[in-house]
């Protein structure tokens, strides 16, 4: 991606080699766009697209965050803009958060686009997880207000657009609700041709959701929007709860995680702690899911776990409401079924959980 | 086995849509020594529920129980509508197109569900029901008397898909998807509920060798059987790329029987009543607290066939089918 290279902006990494350029859309709670290369580089240069992050309470913040640094600190990866969506927290307060984090760290030179406040079908009626996140989602620290500002252009917008400069090249990594997405399919029809690949955190495959028993949370958010982009014939890879809970940061990981200087780690130390308590009381489990960092990973490096492909759909009404629902399209049923004929995905079917917490404390313990 | 005398014998209705693999069931229930069947009732889902009257009366006739009363069933789900019948994997006639001729003995009076409740309150805490087709019949008993939830012994149900894909569409599996609002009712009752989904039946198969076996063995309904199942195994060879046929009403039957061949987990089941997954069957596995109300709080969990011990409910279905 000699081309991407030349025009990108983030000043860092100097030795120019193929990144993947990422956008994260986040709800931070935080996302990340990444920018990644087609070809395989001998070394990176990490092209940070964006984030869709969402307003989510603190508590998600500390996720987002964490996705978000470790897409920072990834050399395969170039950040190029971070696009806000609700879920953690309001679209709004997503928008503060993500250019708060990249305040925090220097990095304000990546763009953050804001992102739609309502779902596809305009509710506003959002479910905003603070309770899992806290209250402005950063861990309830109340953080001061960010001195910069999201661009002008919608997180739509700022998506085709960078999808058209950088046709095959842009990876979005999608931590939140995916109504940035759906609003960027109907905004550009070639968009899922042109947009290099979407990285997907949601869904729950054959386990029961997060929200309730059949719904996970970012599907949850905009189920028809969810369905529009799984069957959008995009480049997909969906990374569900069946993966990312097997991802879990233990308390001795953070107290590792406290022992390092770095930056990044001392930030996160300090947002952790609302997020440690809402999965001693939910789940019973000393330790913390890392739900956005593991699908940054999967961007980073698609070896750390196992696909399967077919057909995703999303129930958007009813008590299963943002149910996914995998077809493998192995099995030929006897009449056509609402899953017959659509764009098939990729979800994800296994992770090599220590690899994947080794990768995200090996990047967060060691500064620029 | 002993003589019947010394046996105790549970009473079964069979809820049933005639079927293939019905069929084998009901003429596996009729030689096992622990069951007494009390009736059968009928339900639309592999033919009409007219139909399934009919077989069911031609199956008590060839089992030698022509006195085991058959009561129809509703013809249509709880909503009304045009029921979804699969004739072609069990042929036109629900038999593997066998075409036999008309039974000799007649239906009783009673509708499905006003026999399920006279013969439940009749025999309180004593009646198993078997329900191998939609849950019409079974959710109208429970409309009908509020006490049937309670009084039933156990309601053994063939049905779901449960974190697998269905058989109908990648969402639902075929006996739930014939009457979604009746699952949701009968799961949501409170009743003492054993659920087998096809991810359990489907573990458990007759290849074309078990089949030849069965053919060549001295089983009192052998050749009726294989002449049966030729249709509904090369559907299967069709549609699964697999040659033999699965065993879903059998081992839902041995479920009854011998619950201990099986595990089960506990958790509310809720079924999908509208939009593309109509007919999804979504349990609660209760591993995480809910910070909020949802459409599984507060019923009763009922208990998910979880494993099953495959050669020994192969080998249970094997000796009944081959019984001389």
């Amino acid at each position: 991606m000699a081309t991407a290279a030349a025009v990108k902006s983030p000043p860092e990494e100097e030795k120019v080699m193929t990144k993947k350029k990422i956008i994260i859309d986040t709800d931070p709670g935080i996302g990340l766009v990444l920018l990644l290369p087609s070809l395989p580089p001998p070394s990176f240069f990490p092209f940070l697209v964006f984030f869709v992050t969402d307003d989510a309470p603190r508590a998600c913040i500390a996720d987002d965050a964490m996705a978000i640094f470790v897409a920072l600190r990834s050399p395969e990866l170039e950040v190029i803009g971070l696009t806000t969506i609700f879920g953690n927290v309001y679209t709004t307060l997503a928008t503060r958060n993500a250019l708060h984090l990249l305040e925090t760290v220097g990095r304000t030179d990546i763009p953050v686009a804001e992102g739609s406040p309502v779902t596809i079908k305009k509710a506003t009626k959002l479910r905003i997880a603070s309770f899992v996140h806290g209250s402005d989602g950063l861990g309830n620290q109340n953080f001061p207000p960010p001195n910069g500002k999201a661009i002008d252009q919608s997180a739509a917008a700022f998506l085709v657009e960078q999808a058209n400069l950088y046709p095959g090249q842009v990876t979005v990594v999608a931590l939140g609700p995916l109504t940035n997405l759906a609003l960027a399919i109907e905004l550009d029809h070639s968009f899922p041709k042109k947009i290099g690949q979407i990285v997907i955190l949601g869904g729950a495959y054959s386990v029961n959701g997060n929200v309730n028993p059949a719904a996970e949370a970012n599907i949850f958010g905009d189920p028809d929007a969810a369905d529009i982009v799984f069957t959008s014939g995009a480049d997909i890879l969906a990374v569900g709860i069946n993966i990312t809970h097997q991802v879990v940061f233990s308390d001795t990981d953070r107290k590792k995680l406290e022992q390092s200087d770095s930056k990044y780690a001392r930030y996160l130390c300090k947002i952790l702690g609302l997020y440690y308590d809402y999965h001693m009381d939910a789940y019973s489990t000393k330790g913390v899911y890392l739900h956005d960092p593991t699908t940054v990973l999967a961007a980073v490096d698609p070896s750390l776990m196992t696909y399967t492909e077919g057909v995703v759909r999303v129930q958007t009404v009813g008590i299963t409401k943002g149910l996914t629902i995998f077809d493998n399209t192995k099995k030929r049923y006897g009449e056509i079924t609402e899953w017959t004929g659509k764009p098939t995905v990729k979800v994800a079917v296994t992770v090599d959980a220590p690899a994947v917490v080794e990768l995200i404390m090996k990047r967060l313990t060691t500064d620029d | 086995m002993g003589s019947n005398e010394q046996i105790h014998r549970d009473k079964v209705i069979i809820d049933t849509d005639p079927g293939i693999d019905d069929s084998m069931t009901i003429l596996m229930a009729f030689r096992a020594p622990t069951v007494e069947i009390i009736g059968l009732t009928t339900i639309f889902g592999n033919v009409s529920t007219q139909n399934a009257t009919k077989n069911a009366l031609l199956l008590c006739e060839r089992a030698g129980h022509p006195e085991v009363p058959v009561a129809e069933g509703s013809p249509e789900p709880l909503k009304g509508g045009e029921p979804r019948v699969a004739d072609f994997v069990h042929g036109s006639d629900g038999l593997g197109n066998l075409f036999l001729p008309a039974p000799t003995t007649k239906k009783v009076d009673e509708s499905a569900a006003e026999f399920m409740v006279n013969k439940v309150s009749q025999f309180p805490g004593e009646v198993f029901v078997l329900a191998l087709g939609p849950l019409t019949n079974v959710a109208l008993a429970i409309k009908r008397d509020s006490s049937f939830a309670s009084k039933v012994k156990k309601i053994v149900v063939l049905g779901g898909a449960f974190f697998t894909a269905g058989n109908v569409n990648p969402a639902a599996e075929a006996n739930i998807y014939g009457d979604p609002d009746a699952a949701d009712v009968v799961f949501t009752s409170g009743a003492d509920i054993d659920v087998v989904g096809i991810n359990i039946t489907t573990q458990v198969c007759l290849t074309d060798e078990d089949l030849l076996e069965l053919r060549n063995s001295k089983g009192k309904h052998a050749q009726f059987l294989c002449d049966m199942c030729k249709f509904y195994r090369d559907w299967h060879a069709k549609s699964d790329g697999f040659h033999g046929i699965f065993l879903h009403d059998p081992v839902s039957f041995t479920a009854l029987v011998h619950p201990e061949y099986f595990t089960f987990k506990k958790g509310v089941v809720r079924v999908e009543t509208e939009g593309i997954c109509t007919g999804h069957t979504l349990m609660d596995q209760g591993l995480k607290r809910w910070n909020s109300e949802n459409p599984w709080s507060g019923y009763k969990p009922i208990s998910v066939a979880w494993t099953v011990d495959v050669p020994k409910v192969l080998a249970f279905v094997k000796k009944l089918l081959m019984a001389p």
